[in-house]
């Protein structure tokens, strides 16, 4: 048995380094837990970090121990630990390979004993059992195990109550066979507390695949090294993918409507006054967003008075290039977990698909511009990147029009509302985590702004407020 | 290097009934190749002279264009007697000697059949015009009217108002699929039926290796239908192959139907028979794929239509191409609705332009020489057998002033010499002017310079044949895309038993790295198959690869413990091997 005493010191000294604990840098105590067995081998214990402030996080904590010492494993060696009186070495389970077979096996058998539940959906046989594993390195909030190049299953580090929306979506959307998501083919929920958590999910493994933003950021590369093409000219084009993209999401838009229904439009003016609020949030941390305040907050009011005839449904909540995949024969948009700063129980709630729209706009508008920042302004390639932007942004609008049978340009006001919360969001986090990009959201909200301002005007000319106008909120 | 046949089996023609499977062809027009008698066109004797370079090439087999008589008018695709050879190129017996002198060295020999029409100029067509009772009465098919089978498209849409046509002979209309200088045969009649498998048999048994058939999806049409891939034609095909096998085992039938690849699987049979109609078929979607992925630096041109390539029976096989003598067919294969390609091709001024037309592949590739050998090796890694097109091997350039038939036809360049060493002829009477430009001109591009610069495109073809034909996975194994983390680079693996073969290639013109998950076969060192580097072993991580722009590897992947050859044996041929050479030193000294 291992003693709660003994590990939770290893625990603590551990977790501060791994990548997916959000806690790095703030005070606060760790305790652990033990939790559930997997199986002899594997025993998943709680993190328990309170915050000095108040807060607190729950982690998943899969352990394993060893006789000896792994000279491969160091990566995942948690320290050294007295079991039953013998001196035995602590790892992190996902990356031992011949224990994490367990979890696809029980998925596989469906165990479902002492609050732990194995679930399978489908043909069992589709959970490459024996396959084995590897931790895969890209993955920043969670820990994901490729098995084979058949499944990929991914780890929920930190844990909260309620249903995990991405397993909730995938069960959904398995039913009605939709074509752009992967399939889900087996989930692991546990109570606890009286409360239920999601720990683990596992889903087809896109073999064929690079991400969107990989693809988005080749095409500008080849357009950026061209002397003086157009977009549409260069071989590197983007638009017909774009394009294709925008049927996918609008395919995927009308699955989830199917699946969970849709509602009308509600709460606009909370809605619009939670984006005042971010944005009063960012101008604390970002000054050079007060130029375009007046203008974001046009946008905002249109969208809280115009209103929306977009009925509400649930959505992506985090829909950017990198979220969707490019497989042989098509796109496929996975994590839908939802907006990643809200609560698990706010993500499921029903929201405007115009948020996912936007989402992927501001993703053109990060990929059409990223080489600026990598080789520096100057006046040609912005041009260009303009050129690239408002390119891909409407074949990518073009094609979601053509699949979902209206334009979304169409819903200007709140799509643009939506661009520029989103942009202020990304304004904040570059101000804090790399201030070279900054660039690219302020440019946007620059723009946004001055479109809000002038639509006001063409709107209500006697309205219309002069320039210069403080905060008319 | 890595497993070296220890002896050469090409000298005596094998009975490999699969033999197709491995073969790399070469499609070769005889006007074009060579002019034995001075009179400024190519002929059966010119070719036969020039056999020795395709076989130093590495060619196991020749595919050559109609060579019948003909009227001409679609460039010798309007057969006027199917058991004879177009005077201009020689005699039945000069014929029998190229076929003879092709096996003497281990190569083969398949020939265009054009089943589906004949000439106008054909007797059996004057006989059926002027009587309609006679016994070729019914060898066509003739109409009161022009109504008749409305859903049948037209092909030649800027030559032909209809398929139907009026004789003023035979006062009614005879229906053609192509020109209306070509009757389309009727096959309905068991005396087409029977004369085409006369005239097959012609050639089978002067010692013909196959047919490439022309235009077979057209064969039979029925009232309510588009008049292809009809059962009937099916049908047709397969008692076809049951007659040549019953007598003939190891012939081929190479089918042209330029049709989607899901549709073009119909013709190769039953796949429980291991295939019992045509044992290969063109693969035609795959030429454009390939430029249009290196125009995108996107894999997923090619790696969509591979995907959506059906399993094809076991004895069976693609035949693929870069280019040939008349491909001007894209429109056919783009313009699907469930292919996502037909918008690209649409929206993109440069593809339409260049794909569109009879170009030759090194000007259609601005004469990139990096672009130039990846695509080669992607035609020789891709799950199919290469077909090359003559004049490609060196670079030959096209002379668009020619027109679009034509100008991809010119004399071969042999030398620097008069007419290029094609002919001996004076200038003026050539059949077609040879290219004089400074780029792609015959004083500059041709064989006899490169054969002499051992790091000329043709020496590097030849290098790259010979490495196809070392690692059977190339002709004969399976196909797997494996992904890997950037979209420029195309990376897949075949594999045919203990050769597996991992192929990367970069279609963006910059260097690019990619990630590849190679984890099945940790612990190997893959062999750079060129020059036998061994590459860092494979771990359990992605396996990083940097590859220059438009570069490409080919890596062996052995497997861990593989057998090495019986050492006796393999010592037995290094004696065999060395007596060899100090007997030829002793024939120099």
């Amino acid at each position: 048995m291992i003693v709660r005493e003994d590990l939770r010191p290893l625990v603590e000294s551990w977790i501060a380094s791994q990548r997916w604990f959000a806690g790095k840098g703030r005070a606060g105590a760790v305790d652990v837990e033990h939790f559930v067995d997997l199986s002899p081998d594997v025993a998943v214990w709680l993190a328990r970090i309170d915050y000095e402030d108040g807060a607190g996080e729950l982690y998943q904590v899969p352990l394993t121990v060893r006789d000896e010492r792994q000279d491969n494993l160091e990566h995942a060696l948690l320290g050294k630990i007295e079991i039953d009186g013998a001196w035995r070495w602590l790892y992190d389970a996902l990356y031992v390979k011949d224990v994490t077979g367990v979890w696809l096996s029980a998925m596989r058998e469906r165990r479902n004993d002492g609050g732990v539940h194995f679930a399978c959906y489908g043909d069992p046989a589709a959970l490459p059992v024996g396959q084995s594993s590897l931790v895969l390195t890209a993955e920043q909030s969670n820990t994901s195990l490729m098995y084979g190049d058949i499944a990929i299953m991914k780890v929920f580090r930190r844990l909260q109550p309620g249903v995990n929306p991405d397993i909730e979506i995938g069960i959904a959307l398995n039913e009605s066979g939709a074509r752009h998501v992967p399939r889900l083919l087996g989930s692991l929920i546990a109570d606890h507390d009286g409360e239920s958590y999601a720990l683990a999910m596992v889903q087809e493994f896109m073999t064929t695949a690079t991400d969107g933003w990989e693809l988005a950021k080749n095409s500008v590369r080849d357009l950026m090294a061209e002397a003086d093409l157009h977009a549409d000219e260069a071989g590197g084009d983007f638009a017909g993918e774009a394009h294709r993209l925008g049927i996918a999401v609008a395919e995927v838009h009308a699955d989830l409507a199917i699946a969970f229904g849709v509602s009308p439009a509600v709460e606009l003016s909370a809605r619009a006054a939670a984006m005042h609020d971010r944005l009063d949030h960012a101008l604390s941390v970002v000054p050079q967003l007060e130029p375009m305040a007046s203008g974001l907050r046009k946008a905002y009011d249109d969208f809280a008075d115009a209103g929306s005839d977009v009925q509400l449904q649930r959505i992506h909540g985090d829909l950017h290039l990198g979220q969707a995949l490019r497989t042989s024969s098509r796109w496929v948009v996975i994590d839908f977990e939802g907006e990643p700063m809200a609560e698990l129980a706010a993500r499921g709630r029903p929201d405007s698909p115009l948020r996912d729209i936007a989402g992927m706009l501001r993703s053109f508008e990060y990929a059409g511009n990223h080489r600026i920042i990598e080789i520096g302004f100057q006046p040609q390639l912005a041009y260009r990147a303009a050129e690239w932007t408002q390119r891909n942004r409407d074949a990518f609008l073009d094609g979601y029009a053509e699949a979902a049978g209206h334009d979304p340009r169409e819903h200007a006001v709140p799509l643009r509302a939506f661009e520029a919360d989103k942009a202020v969001y990304e304004a904040l986090y570059e101000a804090r985590n790399r201030p070279d990009w900054l660039a690219i959201p302020l440019a946007s909200l620059s723009r946004l702004a001055l479109d809000a301002t002038e639509a006001r005007s063409a709107l209500d000319v006697t309205d219309a407020p002069s320039a210069g106008t403080e905060d008319n909120r | 290097m890595q497993s070296p046949p220890l002896t050469d089996p090409g000298v005596e023609k094998s009975r490999d009934p699969l033999w197709f499977k491995r073969a790399v062809f070469y499609e070769v027009l005889v006007r074009g190749f060579a002019d034995s008698n001075g009179d400024g066109t190519g002929d059966l004797r010119g070719l036969t002279d020039k056999l020795d370079y395709l076989k130093w090439l590495g060619v196991d087999c020749l595919w050559l264009p109609p060579f019948y008589p003909s009227p001409l008018r679609d460039g010798g695709y309007d057969i006027s007697d199917y058991t004879g050879v177009l005077p201009e190129f020689g005699t039945i017996d000069d014929f029998r000697r190229l076929l003879d002198a092709t096996h003497e060295r281990g190569m083969r020999v398949i020939i265009d059949f054009v089943m589906n029409h004949t000439s106008d100029a054909h007797p059996w067509f004057q006989e059926s015009r002027k009587d309609p009772d006679g016994p070729y009465g019914d060898f066509y098919v003739w109409s009161d009217d022009n109504t008749r089978y409305p859903d049948a498209r037209i092909i030649f849409v800027d030559t032909e108002p209809s398929n139907w046509t009026f004789d003023s002979v035979r006062k009614q209309y005879f229906w053609h699929r192509f020109f209306n200088h070509q009757p389309d045969l009727n096959f309905d009649s068991p005396g087409v039926q029977q004369a085409t498998i006369d005239a097959l048999r012609f050639w089978l048994d002067l010692g013909i290796d196959g047919f490439r058939l022309d235009a077979v999806p057209y064969l039979f049409v029925r009232d309510g239908t588009n008049g292809e891939n009809l059962p009937e034609t099916h049908d047709f095909l397969k008692r076809l192959r049951k007659e040549i096998d019953r007598d003939f085992p190891d012939r081929v039938m190479l089918c042209e139907a330029n049709q989607w690849p899901a549709d073009v699987v119909e013709y190769f049979g039953d796949p429980a028979t291991g295939g019992d109609e045509c044992h290969m078929a063109f693969h035609f979607p795959v030429m454009p794929r390939i430029f249009m992925a290196v125009r995108r630096s996107s894999r997923y041109p090619i790696s969509d239509i591979m995907a959506q390539t059906p399993e094809i029976p076991k004895n069976c096989q693609w035949g693929i191409f870069l280019r040939n003598h008349d491909e001007l067919t894209l429109e056919m294969v783009t313009h699907e609705e469930r292919d996502y390609m037909w918008g690209e091709y649409a929206t993109d001024p440069r593809m339409k332009a260049n794909i569109g037309i009879r170009r030759r592949l090194a000007p259609l590739l601005d004469n990139d020489i990096n672009q130039i050998e990846l695509f080669t090796a992607l035609l020789l890694s891709l799950p199919g057998s290469p077909v090359l097109y003559y004049g490609d091997e060196i670079g030959m350039g096209d002379n668009i002033w020619l027109g679009d038939r034509d100008g991809v036809r010119t004399p071969m360049q042999w030398t620097p010499d008069r007419n290029s060493g094609f002919s001996s002829c004076d200038p003026g009477r050539l059949y077609l002017p040879v290219n004089m430009d400074s780029i792609y001109g015959y004083q500059v591009t041709n064989v006899e310079s490169q054969t002499r610069n051992t790091s000329s495109l043709l020496h590097w073809t030849r290098r790259m044949i010979e490495m196809r034909k070392q690692n059977p996975a190339f002709g004969m194994g399976t196909f797997t895309d494996i992904g890997g983390s950037n979209p420029c680079v195309l990376s897949f693996v075949r594999e045919f038993g203990d050769d597996i073969v991992l192929c990367v290639n970069n279609l963006s013109r910059f260097p690019q790295p990619v990630e590849l998950n190679l984890r099945q076969w940790e612990g190997a060192h893959p062999i750079e198959l060129l020059g036998g580097a061994q590459f860092p072993a494979i771990g359990e991580l992605p396996y990083l690869l940097t590859v220059a722009g438009h570069g490409f590897y080919w890596l062996r992947i052995p497997r861990r413990h593989q057998p090495t050859a019986e050492p006796a044996a393999l010592a037995e041929a290094l004696n065999t091997a060395h007596d060899q050479h100090t007997e030829a030193s002793e024939v120099t000294e």
